[in-house]
Parts: structure tokens; sequence; C-alpha cells
């Protein structure tokens, strides 16, 4: 009986993870391949088949260390603010009588329901009016903007759940208001700042939409719209693509496994009640 | 939650505490201690109501006129004149079914699989804690990456399923996967499951954990069978996640861009067309940014109505 019952589970398992890595294994191996070993039919390569070629002309093109850096450099700035501005807030709502806070929590996480592509009209206009269409900043300022929200929401669940007897222990003992959020709730709240700044993290560094009406040059294009134009130029190189795809995953898997074990309590954080 | 909150700062008001009596701090003191949790809420408030607000507000606005991208700051209020060419859109109507259709298959059998996984995953069998970490991959990934994926898989000459099908006889099943009108639709949708079951097993799985064993224990002594402990202890336990997991998704799904249009860009011939690329196309490929907003308007109130539902027929608030 306890052997038939893992052999199913086990069975199981198989079969949703063979669903769910399989294609993207097959994606791996195939970047480590030439091109002629992909177009060859034969799902096992020779190991005189295998390369690093692809990787290194992907960053032989003159745009792609670029597009790396473009991504590596917004997706960070919108972390740093993501979690600066977030926390500020979450503390404040957490720990501050403020009028009317319901609303305030509620307008906080409103925007989150809102189609993207009824705001990107008026944000294109909006930025356009502002001067910030094709600038860094502007890109950064969006991806602010859609991932702030649910942050704010998240950081106000953390925050709550921290004992008050800790700041107020701390204001007696003369720590200002500003150095009890930094020195006092940041060391206890950090995993949830941390995965609040992953999710930030990896929503600015997929953003494809806000990035393809903002971004009209090299200058602030970033992976997914690189990967996209490699996708629908008239010669596919699939073996380009792959390179480029594997080095787009690989930042946001390092951080994933770094945070993994945090990542489903924060997320829910807002939604699981205490 | 409003109750402990008027009592909880009380060491911030300690200076004022010990002042003799008559005496009032000064204004300023005041306010700054007083506006100091505004303050603090200011950078959040302003980013909130100027970028995600305002936008939503304006693109509302912006329904009711005739604004082209090709001149946006000259317009003319045209009432509903939008909304009326919009309902007699023929593509516009396929692209709402599409949606719908994509939504509620998508949502449906992800809390399906999300709780076969999760009873998986909760299994205490040698390696399970691999799996659980392992999880979550697919979801943190960019969407253009996921879309790379499942194009190179499916490709028509060389992709790992076609040379699959083709190695066990089935050679005649292969085809252009996402060019083909009868599967493109089912390989969106399979994006969909495939990046976000893992994330519904584990929140469910974190859900079940917290289910206490005696429940079931009592449950056996009674004699229930599985299918009984399963309907009456474990369906009702999770509830109010699974509300939680089908609202999120349900926005999610249904406002989502990405998948259709890396993918296949809403074709062939429009099987694929959803609401947000077909809105998408209509302000920055045909100029329409009113006809478009239009679109986004309809999109936020049969979400609004989407969610509604949910809650109904979950339910599980109310217990809270």
């Amino acid at each position: 009986m306890k052997a038939t019952h893992r052999i199913i589970v086990y069975l199981g398992l198989a079969l949703f993870y063979l669903f769910l890595l399989g294609p993207m294994a097959w994606l791996v191996l195939c970047s480590f391949r030439t091109s002629d070993s992909i177009q060859s039919g034969h799902i096992w390569p020779a190991l005189s088949e295998l390369t690093l070629y692809n990787y290194l002309e992907a960053f032989n093109l003159n745009n792609f260390p670029q597009l790396v850096g473009n991504s590596i450099f917004i997706a960070t700035t919108v972390m740093l603010l993501v979690v600066l501005i977030a926390s500020l807030g979450a503390y404040g709502l957490s720990r501050f009588p403020l009028k009317g806070k319901p609303y305030l929590m509620l307008a906080s996480l409103l925007p989150q329901f809102f189609p993207y592509v009824l705001v990107l009209v008026p944000f294109y206009v909006l930025m356009s009016n502002l001067s910030l269409v094709d600038t860094h900043v502007g890109v950064i300022l969006t991806h602010t903007s859609i991932t702030l929200p649910f942050a704010l929401w998240m950081l106000t669940g953390y925050f709550n759940a921290i004992p008050r007897e800790l700041d107020q222990a701390a204001a007696i003992d003369g720590c200002s208001r500003l150095a009890i959020l930094f020195r006092i709730l940041y060391p206890i709240a950090l995993p949830g700042l941390v995965v609040a700044g992953f999710f930030a993290f990896v929503v600015s560094w997929g953003d494809y939409l806000f990035v393809s009406i903002l971004s009209q040059s090299n200058s602030t294009q970033t992976l997914p719209l690189g990967l996209q134009s490699f996708l629908q130029s008239l010669q596919v190189k699939w073996g380009l693509i792959t390179a480029g795809t594997v080095i787009a995953i690989v930042p946001t898997i390092l951080f994933f496994a770094v945070v993994q074990r945090r990542l489903v309590a924060g997320l829910t954080a807002g939604a699981v009640k205490s | 939650m409003p109750e402990t909150m008027d009592t909880q700062d009380l060491a911030f008001q300690q200076p004022t505490a010990g002042a003799p009596k008559g005496y009032r701090t000064p204004f300023l003191v005041r306010l700054w201690k007083e506006s100091f949790g505004y303050l603090l809420l200011l950078p959040a408030l302003t980013i909130i109501l100027g970028l995600n607000l305002y936008p939503t507000a304006y693109g509302i606005f912006t329904s009711f006129t005739d604004q082209s991208l090709l001149d946006p700051n000259h317009y003319n209020l045209i009432g509903l004149a939008n909304y009326f060419k919009l309902f007699a859109d023929p593509i516009f109507q396929l692209s709402f079914l599409h949606s719908l259709e994509l939504t509620a298959t998508a949502v449906g059998l992800q809390v399906v699989f999300g709780l076969i996984l999760a009873h998986l995953l909760i299994q205490r069998v040698p390696g399970i804690q691999l799996f659980r970490s392992l999880a979550m991959v697919t979801w943190v990934l960019p969407i253009i990456t996921a879309v790379v994926i499942f194009r190179f898989f499916t490709l028509p000459n060389y992709g790992f399923f076609n040379l699959l099908l083709t190695k066990v006889g089935l050679s005649q099943w292969t085809r252009n996967w996402f060019g083909d009108e009868n599967f493109a639709f089912l390989l969106v949708l399979v994006m969909h499951l495939w990046r976000n079951i893992p994330f519904y097993a584990i929140a469910f799985m974190a859900a079940m954990q917290a289910i206490p064993q005696d429940l079931y224990e009592a449950a056996r002594i009674d004699g229930a069978t599985r299918w009984h402990r399963l309907i009456f202890i474990t369906l009702p336990n999770l509830r109010y996640i699974i509300l939680v997991m089908v609202v999120l998704h349900v926005t999610f799904t249904f406002n989502n861009f990405d998948f259709v249009f890396l993918s296949t860009g809403g074709g062939p011939v429009n099987a694929t067309e959803v609401l947000p690329t077909y809105i998408y196309k209509q302000a920055w490929s045909g100029y329409a940014l009113g006809y478009a907003s239009a679109g986004g308007v309809v999109m936020l109130v049969v979400l609004v109505i989407l969610v509604t539902i949910c809650r109904r027929v979950i339910g599980g608030y109310e217990t809270e």
C-alpha cells in the first residue's frame, strides 16, 4: 500500500514536471547546439555538435549588450525605488492613524485590476507631455507605477504582523520615527522586502507592453523587445534566439533561487489573514 | 483593525504626555507630528494617483472622444459613438468571446490542476522538497521567454514535439502548431496553464498544510472516505485562498496582452485575437485612441462583473 502510494505520487509529479520543465530543458539544450545540429532533426545532439557559439554571437550583435545593460539598469532601479517608496508608505499605513485609511488601501489595490491597455493611451500622452518618451526615467517611472500598488499592499500586511511593542520600545529609547522604520522594521521585514523587490524586478524585467510604446530607440530598449525583434526577423536564427532567451532567464532564476522559500508567503501576505 | 490603530502609537505622544497642564503643543510641531504618517505615504500616493488613477480616469474620458494618435491634443467629444461602433464591430465581438473563453477555461483548469499538484506536493515522500522548491520556476520567467520556449518546442520542422510525433510514427499529426487555426488558441491556453498552475499549487499547498490534522482524524474515525474528506474538509478550508487565486488570475488572464501578442499576434485569421491585443492594435496601429479607450472601458466593466460573480459563486469572504 505504501509502496504503491509512493509510485502514484512520483508518477503524478513526473507528469507535471515533464510538462513544466520539459519545454524549458529543450530550449536550454538547443542553445548549446550549432544551427545545423538544431535543424538536423535529431533529438539528442552528438557531443561534437555542442558549442558556445550562439552565446558569443548574441554578445557580438552590436545592440545586444546594450539590451542586457538597459534591462539590468531599469529593473534594478525599479526594484530599489519600489522597495523604498512602498516601505515608507506601508509604514505610514501600518503605524499611523490616518484619516480614510480604508480608502487609501483600496486606492492602492484598485489599479491592480485596471486593464493595462486602457491605461496605456493616457500614459503615453502623459509621458510625451513630460518629454519622458524614450528615456530611462520614463520606463522606470512606468514600471514603478505598475508594481508599487501590490508592493505597498503586501508590505502593509507584513508590517501589520510585526508587534507594535517593538517600535514603542524603540521610541521610548529615543529612536526617531524614521529610524524605527530603518533600524527596527527593516531587519524584521527583510523577507517581505526581498519579495516585494523580487516582484518589482521580475515585472520590470519581463515587461513588454509598456516598453513597446515608450521605447523608440536602442538606447532604452530592453531584452523582451530585443527577443521579439529577433523572432520577427525574416530569417529567424533559432540558435541566437535560444541563447538570448537563456540569458534573459538566468537573472530571474538566480534571484528566484534566493527568495524561493519566501515567495508564496509574501505574495499571499495580503490574502492570508492571521 | 482600526480599533488598534488609535492606541498603537502611544510612544510617539510621550513628549507631550509629561507636559504641564494647559500647555499646548505649538502648531508647527503638531502639524509635523500629525502629518508624518501622510508624508510617509506621499511618494506612493503621488505615483498611484498620478500614474494609475489619473490615467485610468483620463482613459475613461478619452473613450467619449475621437482622439487620434496622429494628433492627440485635438479631439472632439462624440458621446457614446465609440461604444455603438464597438458593439457593431465583428472582430471586437470575436475578441470578446475569445477573452471570456480563455479566462474561464484557463482559470477553471488552473484551479483543478493546482489542487491536484498541491495534493501531490503535500505528500511526505523522499525528495519532495526539491519538487516544491522548483515549482514556481515557470511563474518568474518573462512572458516573452515562455513564448519563445513554446514556439521553439512546437516548430514545424525541428521542434521537439513534431520530432517526437514522427519518432512514434504519428508523422501525419505534425503541423505548424502556432500557425494552425485549430490549435493556436489551445496553445495560448496551454501557456497560461504552464505559467500559473505552480503558483496555484504552492498557494493551495500552504493553505492545506494549515488545516488542523485532527479534522481528518475525526473524519477517518467516523468512516469518511477520501472523497468525503476532500469535499467536506479540504475544499471548505481552501475557500478563501481559492477565491483569492481566482480573482487574481481572472484579472491577470483577462488583461493579459503579452501571451497572445508575442506568440500569434492574434492570428491566424483572428483565431486567437483577445480584447487586450485587439484594443492595442486599434490604438497603436489604427491610431484610434478614443475607440481603443472605449474598448478598455468595456474590459474594465466586464472585469468588475467577473470579479463580483467569482465572489458570489465561491463565497468564503464572509467567513473571514
